[in-house]
């Protein structure tokens, strides 16, 4: 490298530095937070100049004899140079001046201050101020446009801004930086630099790149970015030609760009890695002076200065490529460039050579590199057989600076490409679940749901301690880690610990079996030689360990070698639960700070099977993994840095599915939790609270904190977004009972059933809203999610709420369920009874069953074409039943009732679509029939116990005569439109019932019976008086005229009325019990379901007044 | 009342405890408590807290103000305050007592915490006592004392209470007693 980096010297205290050159460059000043101002002859000068301007000096700026500093006592002060003698004060701010700079000719200052503001004094006369304000936050730095018309300001308010100067207004406003509140918490100094001579550029250091923005256009031209700076950069600084751009940045990296080609020219870094926040080119452009923050000063010799001849340039970048580029071949980029070089005086020969060169051996990368080259513009951009026409089009742009600074760089730009697309994210390497980095000396090993592995590595000892949450596991256990164990999982059975291999031992796994009930407790295995256990993890019965040679090798937990397979890739972690084994692995190389994961699951059950095929797993963007494993109840979870917690989502084909971000739970930027366990029922997620970092300590012992689910759903703020929330929250942690019960392991039933009846009564509560809302569609969108039972409820609350539209959509829908509802049943039992004859199969055919619901449930919800399938199989049903022996139907009702039900779905099976116009006509047939149930009454109830079969659709007059009734009374009372409404009514009722029994359990029964009122009694008993009277009357007209009757009675009659009514009731209760009873006979298997199902209606119905929607 | 009612009554407090078992809820008379799951904190009454952990069933969690830094304040204040300030929690010498000597080991800094609520009792004590004699001196009818706990008051009630009633006796005695002696004089 032709620069040469001298040895640091010590300069200031510790704090932030600048640094300056006078115009002649035979001196070198800077300035420190010890308040001093030092003038150094030289690098070697050993006994500098110092000038006292302050407490602290913030910034200095040199020019024509005069030093401006920013100094910490408000001002901005001006010395003579190089006397040192205290010129006056130029301005003064309410808080200190951060940035102090030059215009070119040196006529005017300009200070950036914490008070937001920046000031532009005249030097001759400082009463001369304009004052920028706009700024809100402390203004980072400041530079003059050389042409004195405009100046840019950064400021920690994150925006960079160009001022007009003389209308002191803003241009032009990028928020480019990252926010801060204080200049010395903010990432960066971001001290920008505006192209001297031509003034085209500005450069601004944004994070890791340099972005330069054209004059005028204010457009960003280019970004000068490679990928070795990985640190902020904190200032830049062009060479005096303007052609060269220097960069210092936090990490101490000094690179040199060429602006025209794009390419680093040079880099350096700092010799102790200290941040670089003062630079500075000598004048004649062949020096670079720079301080860090802990007060040093250094320098840089020897760079090429932009007025010597290209060929300078060409040689000042070819280390570059050696040391840097990998990524293109450096021999073939050297060769061809030194030829050039020795061969050629004039640049343009010198470029046809290397072109002829190119040509042979690096077409593309040259190609693609020249390409680039032309950063302005597409119009500029090259190729190679117009070359010239390029150069032309470079001069162009490049008016001022002419040509000939131009050619090197178009010269220099095929060499040294730089790679700029996405960059390959390092893989994350293999970790252990629920364990702490192993690079720590008190570490935990394992923190699961069984208890804690803590591992010890200092001086005194290198133990392992095993303690458990639960004692009656086991005891606690101390163990010397004479092996050097470094990985550990931990179940009920067992402790698995590894360790990695070392120079003389092989990679081992130690498995402390401690509850085998023979005496050897404890195995060992040595892996083969070159392969180290990656990641270990226990199941029930199994141990498995992931190593380096893309092996999974599987022990049984008596230390038997089972099945062993190979990964498609580097294991991440592994998880283990039961018979399921998690394993996450490298499926690829991701870009851009992504991970590119793939997911295996595995059942080793008696039907093993590979449930999750190597899917990619969804992790958040510029993740990793951070925590894998199951859930208590045995759903696969993860967790990556973003804190975002994914559980597997069963019925939804295997997708995984946000349940929480525990970063919206942290107070702090930096706070972290660390899960180390979910749980599903009750819903929990378990984790420590870490303040200010990712990791618990293991002293003092961390406690466990419980954060709740959340789904990301959508306005969770608002009454609508958070039951949607806590539905599908209630779906999806509800969806383990089916695997569970499908794997064979018992189900707390009782938690099911519970979960299922908060749904409902979500899925009510949201109805009512909607209805509020007057929101029909979505209301019958919601009963399509809901329950036979409590759509009939839906249908009630409908029709109450004088919906009677929305009410015969429902009862339309409740059909469809009912149907629905058979059908999955009726096939059910053939697999029941074959489950229990052939035991060998039995768990394939449980796994079928458990389908089944599982299809049955997400057709409820989707409601689609599938829904008629399952009718047109359930017809043969509905024909064949009747002649079953042991159903002998009642006669007249069920007459009649047969008819019924065949028309309904008949119509319903013929048209999806135009359901409308075929309700109204089934309704039309059947109104003039409608007294009649009223008066069969008691014959309906005692069929009741018949239940069940499409046939017994009959027993569905007796409600619906009552609902119906209900319902009158109402619209009698009420409105003057009843009239058209009324029309309605009774069809709705009529199909309600219909459709809404046939599963026509006694539940039904018992709720449909439940409101009867002593006005019906009333009209029971007097309807053939009324009728008697009034032979012509309607139906309609009865109740109306019956009404008018009842209300006419004294209000001591009508009250024993009531007081019949409820005694009535009560009989009806009786009967009902015994009903039950024989209905329990009916089949043990839905003896269970009819007393859920009763359980829920009467809860629901008792709370239907409550669902009376509050708000407003 | 004597002190040993006093830390009954401070038993009632509700500590964390980290269970090593698991267990139903249990309802009992003062209400349900649970459930219990190995290794998830859940709140108890101090009493069963300490039956717990002697029997090893169970680690403390210690409660939040029995910290180093946050009794250094509160000392600290109570030292610059001339009147009572609010402490931490009304029955805090008790729990501290109870605490320390049955589950040290679950508690980090168990000595320096010791010291610190032993300083502020002290402090709070020579207070009262301080109090108490102004009060007396200056022969006060009544005296409001705020944020005093139920064991500061107790320490001093029975010698309070019990000088007072003698020094009323004494001083009734001294004036019509002044006649008396004078009538015993003659």
């Amino acid at each position: 490298m032709p620069c040469e980096r001298k040895p640091m010297r010590y300069g200031h205290s510790e704090g932030q530095t600048d640094v300056c050159f006078d115009d002649t460059g035979n001196f070198i000043v800077t300035c420190g937070s010890d308040g001093d101002v030092r003038i150094w002859e030289s690098l070697d000068d050993d006994d500098p100049k110092s000038i006292s301007v302050g407490e602290k000096a913030y910034s200095c700026a040199l020019k024509n004899g005069k030093l401006v500093t920013a100094a910490a006592n408000n001002t901005v002060q001006m010395h003579t140079f190089p006397e040192g003698e205290p010129d006056g004060i130029l301005t003064r701010f309410t808080t200190n001046a951060t940035h102090v700079a030059y215009n070119s000719s040196g006529s005017r200052v300009a200070a950036g201050s914490s008070d937001f503001m920046v000031k532009v004094v005249e030097v001759s006369d400082s009463s001369q101020q304009k004052t920028l304000r706009g700024h809100n936050a402390p203004v980072l730095s400041v530079t003059f446009d050389p042409k004195d018309e405009f100046l840019a300001s950064a400021s920690c308010d994150g925006s960079v801004v160009v001022w007009k100067i003389e209308e002191q207004t803003q241009v032009i406003s990028w928020p480019l930086l990252q926010k801060s509140n204080d200049v010395t918490n903010s990432k960066s100094l971001c001290r920008l630099a505006w192209q001297p001579r031509v003034a085209k550029l500005l450069a601004v250091p944004v994070e890791t790149t340099v972005q330069l923005y054209q004059r005028d256009s204010w457009a960003l031209v280019s970004t000068l970015s490679d990928d070795l700076g990985t640190q902020p950069i904190n200032v830049v600084a062009w060479s005096p030609c303007g052609k060269f751009l220097a960069t210092g940045s936090i990490g101490g990296l000094l690179t040199v760009w060429d602006v025209e080609g794009k390419l680093c020219v040079d880099r350096q870094k700092h010799e102790k890695g200290y941040t670089v926040c003062g630079l500075a080119w000598h004048p004649s452009g062949t020096q670079i002076a720079y301080t860090d923050t802990e007060g040093c000063l250094g320098l840089l010799d020897g760079l090429s200065s932009s007025s010597s001849s290209s060929t300078m340039a060409i040689k000042s970048t070819k280390p570059a490529p050696e040391s840097y580029d990998d990524l293109f071949d450096d021999n073939d980029d050297d060769r061809p460039m030194d030829e050039g070089v020795s061969e050629s005086g004039s640049p343009a020969k010198n470029l046809v050579a290397l072109d002829d060169e190119d040509d042979d051996d690096l077409v593309p990368a040259t190609g693609r590199a020249r390409n680039r080259s032309a950063f302005l513009d597409d119009e500029n951009s090259l190729d190679p057989g117009s070359l010239k026409l390029g150069l032309d089009k470079l001069g162009n742009y490049e008016d001022d600076a002419g040509s000939a600074i131009v050619l090197p760089a178009a010269s220099a730009a095929p060499l040294h490409p730089v790679y700029e697309g996405p960059m390959p994210t390092p893989h994350q390497k293999a970790f252990q679940p629920g364990s702490t980095p192993a690079h720590l000396m008190h570490r935990f090993m394992m923190w699961n749901s069984v208890g804690i592995v803590r591992g010890y590595n200092d001086e005194r000892d290198n133990a392992v301690d095993v303690e458990f949450h639960d004692t009656a596991i086991h005891h606690a256990m101390h163990l010397t880690n004479s092996l050097g164990h470094t990985l550990a999982d931990l179940s009920h059975e067992a402790v698995l610990l590894a360790c990695p291999s070392t120079d003389e031992l092989a990679s081992k796994l130690q498995c402390l079996h401690f509850s085998s009930w023979d005496t050897n407790k404890e195995w060992m295995v040595d892996l083969p030689k070159g392969e180290d256990v990656r990641a270990v993890c226990l199941g029930q019965g199994w141990a498995a360990a992931a190593t380096s040679a893309l092996m999974l090798r599987l022990f049984s937990i008596g230390g038997v070698q089972r099945e062993l397979f190979s990964l498609p890739g580097p294991v991440v972690c592994m998880a283990g639960y039961g018979e399921q084994l998690l394993i996450v692995y490298h499926r690829g190389t991701g870009f851009d700070g992504d991970q590119a994961l793939g997911v295996q699951l595995l059942l080793f059950g008696r039907n093993r099977q590979q449930v999750i095929q190597g899917e990619p797993l969804p992790i958040s963007r510029r993740s990793h993994l951070s925590w894998l494993g199951f859930t208590a109840e045995g759903t696969p979870c993860f967790i990556d840095s973003e804190g975002v917690v994914r559980l597997l989502n069963r019925s939804l084909g295997n997708t995984w599915t946000p349940v929480c971000n525990t970063r919206d739970h942290c107070k702090g930027k930096s706070d972290h939790y660390w899960v180390v366990g979910v749980h599903e029922n009750p819903q929990q997620l378990r984790c420590i609270p870490c303040k200010g970092s990712r990791y618990p300590p293991t002293l003092p012992r961390p406690a466990v904190a419980v954060l709740p689910f959340k789904l990301p759903l959508c306005q969770t703020t608002t009454e609508k977004g958070q039951m949607e929330e806590q539905y599908w929250r209630s779906v999806l942690l509800q969806n383990h009972f089916g695997f569970l019960s499908s794997s064979g392991y018992e189900i707390d039933e009782e938690a099911q059933s519970r979960a299922q009846k908060e749904q409902q009564e979500l899925l009510m509560k949201m109805f009512a809203l909607s209805c509020k809302l007057e929101r029909e569609f979505r209301c019958v969108e919601l009963a399509e999610l809901m329950t036979q039972n409590v759509v009939t409820l839906a249908i009630r609350y409908a029709s109450r709420s004088r919906r009677m539209a929305l009410a015969q959509r429902l009862s339309e829908l409740a059909l469809e369920k009912a149907n629905q509802l058979q059908g999955p049943e009726e096939e059910e039992e053939p697999l029941q009874y074959t489950r229990r004859n052939t035991g060998s199969q039995r768990q394939t055919q449980d796994e079928e069953v458990h389908e089944e619901e599982e299809e049955g449930q997400d057709e409820q919800m989707d409601e689609g074409d599938a829904a008629e399938n399952r009718r047109q199989r359930l017809n043969p049903f509905a024909k064949g039943s009747p002649a079953s022996p042991d159903k002998p139907s009642p006669k007249p009702v069920n007459k009649e009732g047969r008819v019924n039900p065949f028309k309904v779905s008949g119509g319903t099976g013929r048209s999806s679509a135009g359901g409308q116009p075929r309700a109204t006509n089934v309704l039309d047939s059947m109104t003039s029939s409608s007294r009649k149930p009223t008066v069969l009454l008691g014959s309906s109830v005692s069929a009741g116990k018949l239940s069940k079969t499409p046939v017994l659709k009959p027993l569905a007059p007796r409600p619906k005569s009552k609902t119906q009734s209900t319902l009158l009374n109402m619209s009698a009372s009420k409105a003057a439109n009843k009239k058209p409404a009324e029309e309605r009514e009774p069809a709705v009722d009529r199909l309600k019932p219909t459709e809404a029994l046939p599963p026509a359990s006694p539940a039904d029964n018992v709720e449909n019976t439940k409101p009867k009122t002593g006005f019906q009694l009333w009209l029971e008993e007097n309807r053939k008086s009324i009728l008697a009277d009034n032979p012509d009357l309607e139906e309609t007209d009865v109740i109306k005229e019956a009404m008018g009757r009842f209300r006419n009675l004294s209000a001591g009659d009508r009250l024993s009325w009531t007081e019949r009514a409820k005694g009535d009731e009560g009989d009806l209760k009786k009967r009902k019990r015994a009903e039950e009873s024989q209905g329990d006979d009916n089949g043990q298997n839905h003896s269970d379901e009819n007393s859920a199902k009763k359980k829920k209606p009467l809860d629901t119905s008792a709370k239907l007044s409550a669902f009376a929607f509050s708000k407003n | 009342m004597d002190p040993s009612e006093v830390e009954f009554l401070a038993e009632k407090e509700v500590v964390k405890i980290i269970p090593n078992f698991s267990l139903d809820k249990i309802y009992l008379i003062g209400g349900d408590l649970g459930p219990f799951n190995p290794g998830m904190p859940v709140e108890v009454p101090v009493w069963l807290a300490l039956n717990l952990k002697q029997r090893q069933k169970c680690r403390i969690v210690q409660p939040e103000w029995m910290d180093v830094d946050k009794l250094e304040e509160i000392r600290d204040l109570e030292r610059k305050e001339e009147t009572f300030t609010p402490v931490p929690s009304p029955y805090y010498m008790e729990l501290t007592k109870l605490l320390l000597n049955h589950a040290s080991d679950n508690i980090p800094k168990a000595d320096e915490i010791r010291t610190l609520v032993k300083d502020i009792w002290d402090t709070r004590i020579a207070k009262l006592r301080l109090s108490a004699d102004s009060f007396i001196s200056q022969q006060e009818a009544h005296a409001k004392l705020d944020n005093l706990t139920l064991m500061e008051i107790n320490t001093t009630r029975s010698f309070l209470l019990n000088s007072l009633n003698c020094m009323y006796k004494l001083r009734s005695n001294l004036q019509p007693g002044s006649s008396r002696g004078k009538s015993q004089d003659y």
